[in-house]
C-alpha cells in the first residue's frame, strides 16, 4: 500500500544496518521485531524494511522523511494495555509491545476515517491523473465501505489553482495531509505552502506574489497522495496503469538520484523519485526530474555517418563505420605512434563503457586520455555541481581532466581524437575550427553537438536509460542502470562501439562481444576501486565503492 | 464592565467595590500577602503540597488537580520556565473568566504570582481572549500597578525572586482555549493543537517547561494560601472543593454569575438562585457546563454540580456556563447552533474532527428542514462516534458530546421531525442561516 516513491528497497544484507542505539523488542500481529528504541511504530516497521512489504498500516499524512503530524488519523493501530486505538505515527516502540494492526476494531476506525475522508472528495476518479497510484482509491477499496452514507453537497473549492510555473493543484480533491506544505518548510526551507481557513474549509495555498517556485517543487505532487497536486509536465499524459515502471537514475548530476522510469509506448513518460536513504532519500530536484527529456529528444542522433569525399557527412553501415574509425587509428599509430591519438570519455557513459575505453586506451598505447565535466551550481540539498552521473568513475579509470588533451590538440600534436560524448563541445565553445587540424575525429554521442561539423565518424549512442551498466555517483556509490525505452534506431552503447573498434584493431582483451556484465566482473577484478561490483548484486539500491577521493577537486 | 456576580463567595465578595479593582484596594482586603507568605516564608515545594492538599481542581473545564499539575514541571532544567495564564474564555455559556479579569486582576496576578513561584517560571504569559479588550485593560493596568509597586519584577518581595507578566490575547478562536492550541497562537503562529507527549509542562511555551492554568485556577491560589487547606476542603465536596463561579444564561429570570459550592445542586442554581423559567414556561433542559458538555434533560436536574455527581448522568462541569431552555425550544435547533459552532471552530488539523464536525452540521440543519430520514439519527451518533476520542485534541469530544446528549435524551423530538416533515416548535428561538441551506460555509475562492 506504499507508493512505490516511498517504499523502502529490500535489504539485500539484512543484518547489515544495526544502529548503536537500544532495541526492543515488539510484537506486530504475533510477529516478534526488534525496534530501534525511540522510534515511533510507523518509523519501526519502515525502518524493519516491513511496512508495506508484510505489514500493512494505511497512512496519509506520514511520511518517512517528513516529521510526524498525526492528524490524518488513517493509521490507528491496537496495542495491548490501551484501552483506545493510538496512532502508529505517534506511538514510540517500547519493550514488549504487543501491536495488532488487523483486528475488527482497527478495520472499523478506518472504516470510518475513509468514509469521513470521503465526505468532501469528488468522486471524480475516471478523469483524476492520480488514479491507479492514489491512496484514497487504493485505501477505500481495502477498508473503504462499498456504500456512501453521505447525501449532502460537497465542497466547492477551486480545481485549477496555479501555484506555480510547475504545479497545479484541485482544492477539492486535497485531504489536507499537509505532506506538500510540510515538504516545503522541512525539507526545502522556502515555505511557500500553508494553510488557509480552517476546518472544514481549509485549503492549501500559496500567498499572492509567492509562488511555489522552489527548485524542488514538483516533489509536493510525488507526496501528495492524492489527486490534489500534479505536474504540468505529467498532467493528462498517461495513465499510471498504462505505464512500465523501470528502476533508474537521473543522470543530471553527480548525486545520481534514483528515479523509476515510467514508459509508455516505448517512451518515457516522466521520472519519479525513487527511494534512497543513502543517495537521494525520497526526492529529485526540478532540472533532474525533467532531464527524461533528453531520452527521447528530437536532436537525439539515431544514424551511423561517415564523412564522404564530398565532404558531407553520410549513412553508413556500422561495420563500414568501425572500420574506418580502425583505419584513422592504425595509420596514425603506423605513421607516427600512439602519441599523436587521444581520446576523450564521458562521465555521461557508464563504468562498464569507460573500462572498455580504458582498455582501448592502453591497448594502443595513448598517452593523452582525459574527459570534461560540465560543472554548474550546487545546493544544501542534492543538487551537486558536477553535472554528470559518472564523473568519479571516470576519474577512478584514469580519465582525468579533459584541459590537457584540447590543448594537446590545439597544439597540433593529436591527428586521431576518439570522443565520447560532447561535453568537448562546451570545452571548446561550439567551436569546431579548434579540432579542424586533426585528421580524423571519431564521435560516439547521444545527441547532436557542434562536435559533428568536425567529426570523422559519428557512432548514436545510448542514455543511460536505455542500456545496461553502472554509474559511480559523487560518493563512489555504483547504481545500476538498466534498458527502459529502446534506442534510437541505430543507437549503441558506447561500450559496444568501442568493443568492435577494438576488434578491429586487433588489440587484445577484445575477443567476442560487449557484455556488461562480464565487463563489470573484469572490472572489479582489475581496478581495486571497483572490488565487489557485480551489476546483479547491485540491486536497486547501489553498491558503495572501495574508492577514494571520490569528489572532484 | 459586567453585571456583578449575582450570588458571592470569596472569590468575588469585594467585586462590587470599584477600588478592588485597583492595587491599593485589592491591599485592603489582604491582597498580596498571600504570595507574600508564600515567596518569602514558603518553598515552591509547600506551596504545591499545599495547593495539591487542598485538592484544588482546574477550572478550566479538564478539571485536572492544579497541584499535580505544577509538580510536573521539570525544577532541574537549565534556561526559563513559563506560566501562561488561559484566559481565551471561549465555551459558549461561559462568562466567569471575564469578571474575574475585570473586577478583580489584581487577585488573577496574585495567583498567577504563586503559581509562577511554586513552578520557577520567571514570565507569565496572559493569554486573554481577543474579544475580551476590557478584560486586557485591567489586567494591563494591574500589572502596572504591580510592577510600580515592586510586586512584579525583578525582586519581588525582597527576595531576588524575578517575574514579569505579559498580556496576549487571541484573535477570536475556541481552539486557542486548547491549552496547546493556545501556546501554537502565543508563539505566533496558527492556533492548532499539538500533539502529546510532549505535555507542556515538558516542552510548552517556546519550547520550555510551562504550567497553563485558567484564570479561576489561579484565583482560588490566594485564599488556599491566606485561609488554609482545612477551610477550603470545608467548602464544596469531598473530591471537587471549593467555590465555582457558574455562569447562569438562557431561559431563566435572573441570568448571571453565581459564585457557590462545587457540588451545589443543579436544580437549586436554576429554580433558586436564576428564579427558574419565566412564568408560563417549563425548564426543558439544561447544558451543565458549557455547549460541549451533554446535555440534561428537566427530570434529571436533581444532581450536585461536582464531575463525580455529573459524570453518573453522562455529562460533566466544564467550564461551569449552565444553558437553561424552557418547553419553547426546538433540541433539534439547538443541535443546529451546537454542530455549526463546532464545525466553524475546528482548526481542521484531524480528518474525524474536520470532516466530521461539517457532516454533523448538514445532517442536524437537515432534519430540522424536515427532510431527515430516519436512519439520519442513527447516523449522527455513529458519525459522532467516529470523532470522539481519535483526534489530537480534545475538541472531538467537544464536538460529538453535545449530538450524543441530544439524542440521548431527546431522540423522541428528532424522530418527530424526520416523521412530521420538520420542525412544529414554532415558539422556539429562530435559527439564523437556516434559510441559506446546508452549507453556508465558503472558503475562500
Amino acid at each position: 500500500m506504499t507508493s512505490a516513491s516511498e517504499m523502502r528497497p529490500q535489504r539485500t544484507d539484512p543484518a547489515g544496518e544495526s544502529p548503536a542505539g537500544r532495541r526492543v523488542r515488539i510484537h506486530v500481529d504475533g510477529v516478534a521485531y526488534e525496534a530501534l528504541e525511540g522510534l515511533t511504530v510507523l518509523q519501526a516497521l519502515d525502518d524493519l524494511g516491513v511496512l508495506g512489504h508484510g505489514v500493512d498500516v494505511p497512512h496519509y499524512c506520514w511520511h518517512p522523511k517528513l516529521e510526524t503530524d498525526g492528524s490524518c488519523r488513517m493509521c490507528q493501530i491496537e496495542v495491548d494495555g490501551e484501552t483506545g486505538l493510538q496512532v502508529a505515527c505517534d506511538t514510540p516502540v517500547r519493550e514488549g509491545m504487543d501491536v495488532t494492526t488487523q483486528s475488527e476494531r482497527v478495520r472499523r476506525a478506518r472504516r470510518g476515517v475513509m468514509e469521513l475522508l470521503l465526505v468532501n472528495h469528488p468522486l471524480d476518479c475516471p478523469i483524476c491523473d492520480q488514479a491507479g497510484e492514489c491512496r484514497l482509491q487504493d485505501y477505500a477499496v481495502a477498508f473503504g465501505s462499498p456504500h456512501a452514507r453521505t447525501r449532502e453537497p460537497r465542497r466547492e473549492l477551486d480545481k485549477r489553482r496555479e501555484l506555480g510555473e510547475t504545479v497545479l493543484l484541485d482544492q477539492e480533491r486535497c485531504i489536507l495531509c499537509r505532506r506538500c506544505v510540510r515538504f516545503c518548510r522541512e525539507i526545502t526551507g522556502t515555505g511557500e505552502l500553508g494553510i488557509l481557513a480552517r476546518g472544514d474549509r481549509s485549503v492549501v495555498d500559496v500567498a499572492p506574489g509567492e509562488p511555489l517556485d522552489n527548485a524542488y517543487s514538483m516533489n509536493v505532487a510525488d507526496l501528495c497522495p492524492v489527486g490534489a497536486l500534479t505536474t504540468r509536465d505529467f498532467r493528462f499524459k498517461a495513465r499510471v496503469w498504462s505505464l512500465t515502471s523501470v528502476p533508474g537514475v537521473c543522470t543530471g548530476c553527480a548525486r545520481g538520484c534514483n528515479v523509476t522510469i515510467d514508459v509508455e509506448k516505448d517512451a518515457v513518460q516522466r521520472y519519479v523519485p525513487r527511494r534512497n536513504d543513502e543517495v537521494n532519500d525520497t526526492w529529485i530536484c526540478d532540472v533532474g526530474r525533467l532531464s527524461y527529456r533528453r531520452i527521447g529528444a528530437t536532436d537525439r542522433l539515431s544514424a551511423v555517418r561517415v564523412r564522404q569525399p564530398d565532404g558531407a557527412l553520410g549513412e553508413a553501415s556500422f561495420d563500414d563505420a568501425i572500420a574506418r574509425a580502425a583505419r584513422a587509428i592504425r595509420e596514425a599509430v603506423r605513421d607516427k605512434g600512439p602519441g599523436v591519438v587521444a581520446m576523450l570519455a564521458s562521465p555521461h557513459a557508464t563504468n562498464e563503457d569507460l573500462f572498455v575505453l580504458r582498455r582501448l586506451v592502453d591497448g594502443l598505447g595513448v598517452a593523452s586520455a582525459g574527459a570534461f565535466v560540465p560543472q554548474g551550481d550546487r545546493d544544501e540539498l542534492l543538487v551537486l555541481p558536477e553535472k554528470a552521473a559518472n564523473a568519479v568513475g571516470a576519474r577512478a579509470l584514469g580519465f582525468g581532466d579533459g584541459a590537457p588533451v584540447l590543448d594537446r590538440v590545439r597544439g597540433g600534436g593529436v591527428d586521431v581524437l576518439l570522443v565520447l560524448g560532447h561535453e568537448l563541445a562546451a570545452a571548446i565553445e561550439g567551436d569546431a575550427n579548434g579540432l579542424a587540424g586533426l585528421d580524423a575525429l571519431i564521435l560516439l554521442d547521444t545527441h547532436a553537438s557542434a562536435l559533428e561539423r568536425a567529426a570523422t565518424v559519428v557512432f548514436p549512442t545510448l542514455h543511460a536509460a536505455e542500456k545496461h551498466g553502472s554509474l559511480t555517483n559523487h560518493a563512489g556509490r555504483a547504481q545500476r542502470v538498466v534498458p527502459a525505452v529502446g534506442p534510437p534506431a541505430h543507437a549503441r552503447a558506447d561500450g559496444e562501439v568501442l568493443f568492435a573498434l577494438g576488434r578491429a584493431l586487433r588489440l587484445p582483451g577484445f575477443a567476442g562481444g560487449f557484455d556488461p556484465d562480464g565487463i563489470a566482473r573484469e572490472l572489479a577484478a582489475a581496478v581495486p576501486g571497483f572490488a565487489g561490483l557485480d551489476l546483479d548484486a547491485l540491486g536497486d539500491a547501489g553498491l558503495a565503492l572501495p574508492l577514494a577521493g571520490r569528489e572532484s577537486a | 464592565m459586567p453585571h456583578l456576580p449575582l450570588r458571592t463567595g470569596y472569590l468575588t465578595e469585594h467585586f462590587a467595590d470599584e477600588a478592588y479593582g485597583g492595587l491599593e484596594g485589592y491591599r485592603a482586603q489582604g491582597g498580596y500577602e498571600a504570595a507574600r507568605h508564600a515567596i518569602t516564608t514558603l518553598g515552591p515545594a509547600e506551596v504545591i503540597a499545599a495547593v495539591d492538599q487542598a485538592g484544588l481542581l482546574g477550572r478550566g473545564g479538564a478539571a485536572f488537580s492544579a497541584g499535580r499539575k505544577w509538580a510536573f514541571v521539570p525544577r532541574d532544567r537549565p534556561g526559563p520556565t513559563y506560566l501562561v495564564c488561559n484566559a481565551d474564555e471561549s465555551e459558549p455559556g461561559s462568562f466567569k473568566d471575564r469578571m474575574l479579569m475585570e473586577r478583580g486582576p489584581h487577585q488573577v496576578l496574585e495567583g498567577a504570582l504563586i503559581a509562577a513561584f511554586a513552578t520557577g517560571a520567571d514570565t507569565t504569559f496572559v493569554y486573554v481572549r481577543g474579544e475580551y479588550a476590557e478584560s486586557a485593560r485591567c489586567l494591563a493596568r494591574a500589572v502596572e500597578e504591580a510592577e510600580a509597586a515592586g510586586l512584579l519584577g525583578d525582586d519581588v518581595f525582597g527576595t531576588g525572586f524575578r517575574h514579569r507578566v505579559v498580556i496576549t490575547r487571541g484573535a477570536g478562536a475556541y481552539i486557542c482555549g486548547e491549552e496547546t492550541g493556545l501556546l501554537e497562537s502565543l508563539e505566533g503562529r496558527k492556533g492548532l493543537p499539538r500533539r502529546k507527549p510532549p505535555f507542556p509542562a515538558e516542552r510548552g511555551a517556546f519550547g520550555r517547561p510551562t504550567t497553563v492554568n485558567n484564570v479561576e485556577t489561579l484565583c482560588h491560589v490566594p485564599h488556599i494560601l491566606a485561609r488554609g487547606v482545612d477551610w477550603f476542603r470545608g467548602i464544596g465536596t469531598e473530591q471537587s472543593p471549593g467555590t465555582t463561579l457558574f455562569g447562569v444564561s438562557g431561559h431563566v429570570v435572573r441570568p448571571g454569575l453565581y459564585e457557590l459550592p462545587l457540588g451545589t445542586r443543579l436544580d437549586e442554581l436554576v429554580f433558586e438562585h436564576a428564579g427558574g423559567v419565566p412564568a408560563g414556561r417549563k425548564v426543558k433542559a439544561v447544558i451543565p457546563g458549557g455547549l460541549s458538555m451533554p446535555v440534561l434533560p428537566a427530570g434529571q436536574l436533581d444532581v450536585a454540580m461536582a464531575n463525580e455527581a455529573l459524570r453518573e448522568r453522562g455529562t460533566a462541569l466544564g467550564t461551569g456556563g449552565i444553558v437553561v431552555m424552557d418547553d419553547t425550544t426546538c433540541m433539534v435547533r439547538v443541535g443546529c447552533v451546537a454542530t455549526g459552532f463546532f464545525r466553524d471552530e475546528s482548526c481542521g488539523q484531524c480528518t474525524q474532527c474536520r470532516e466530521g464536525t461539517g457532516w454533523l452540521h448538514q445532517l442536524m440543519l437537515r432534519i430540522e428542514r424536515g427532510e431527515g430520514e430516519p436512519r439520519d439519527l442513527d447516523l449522527l451518533l455513529e458519525v459522532a462516534g467516529q470523532i470522539e476520542g481519535q483526534t489530537i485534541c480534545a475538541f472531538g469530544e467537544a464536538a460529538a458530546w453535545p449530538v450524543q446528549g441530544l439524542l440521548r435524551h431527546f431522540r423522541g423530538e428528532f424522530e418527530a421531525h424526520v416523521h412530521g416533515g420538520g420542525c412544529s416548535h414554532t415558539a422556539s428561538f429562530a435559527l439564523p442561516g437556516l434559510a441559506t441551506g446546508p452549507d453556508e460555509t465558503e472558503a475562500p475562492a
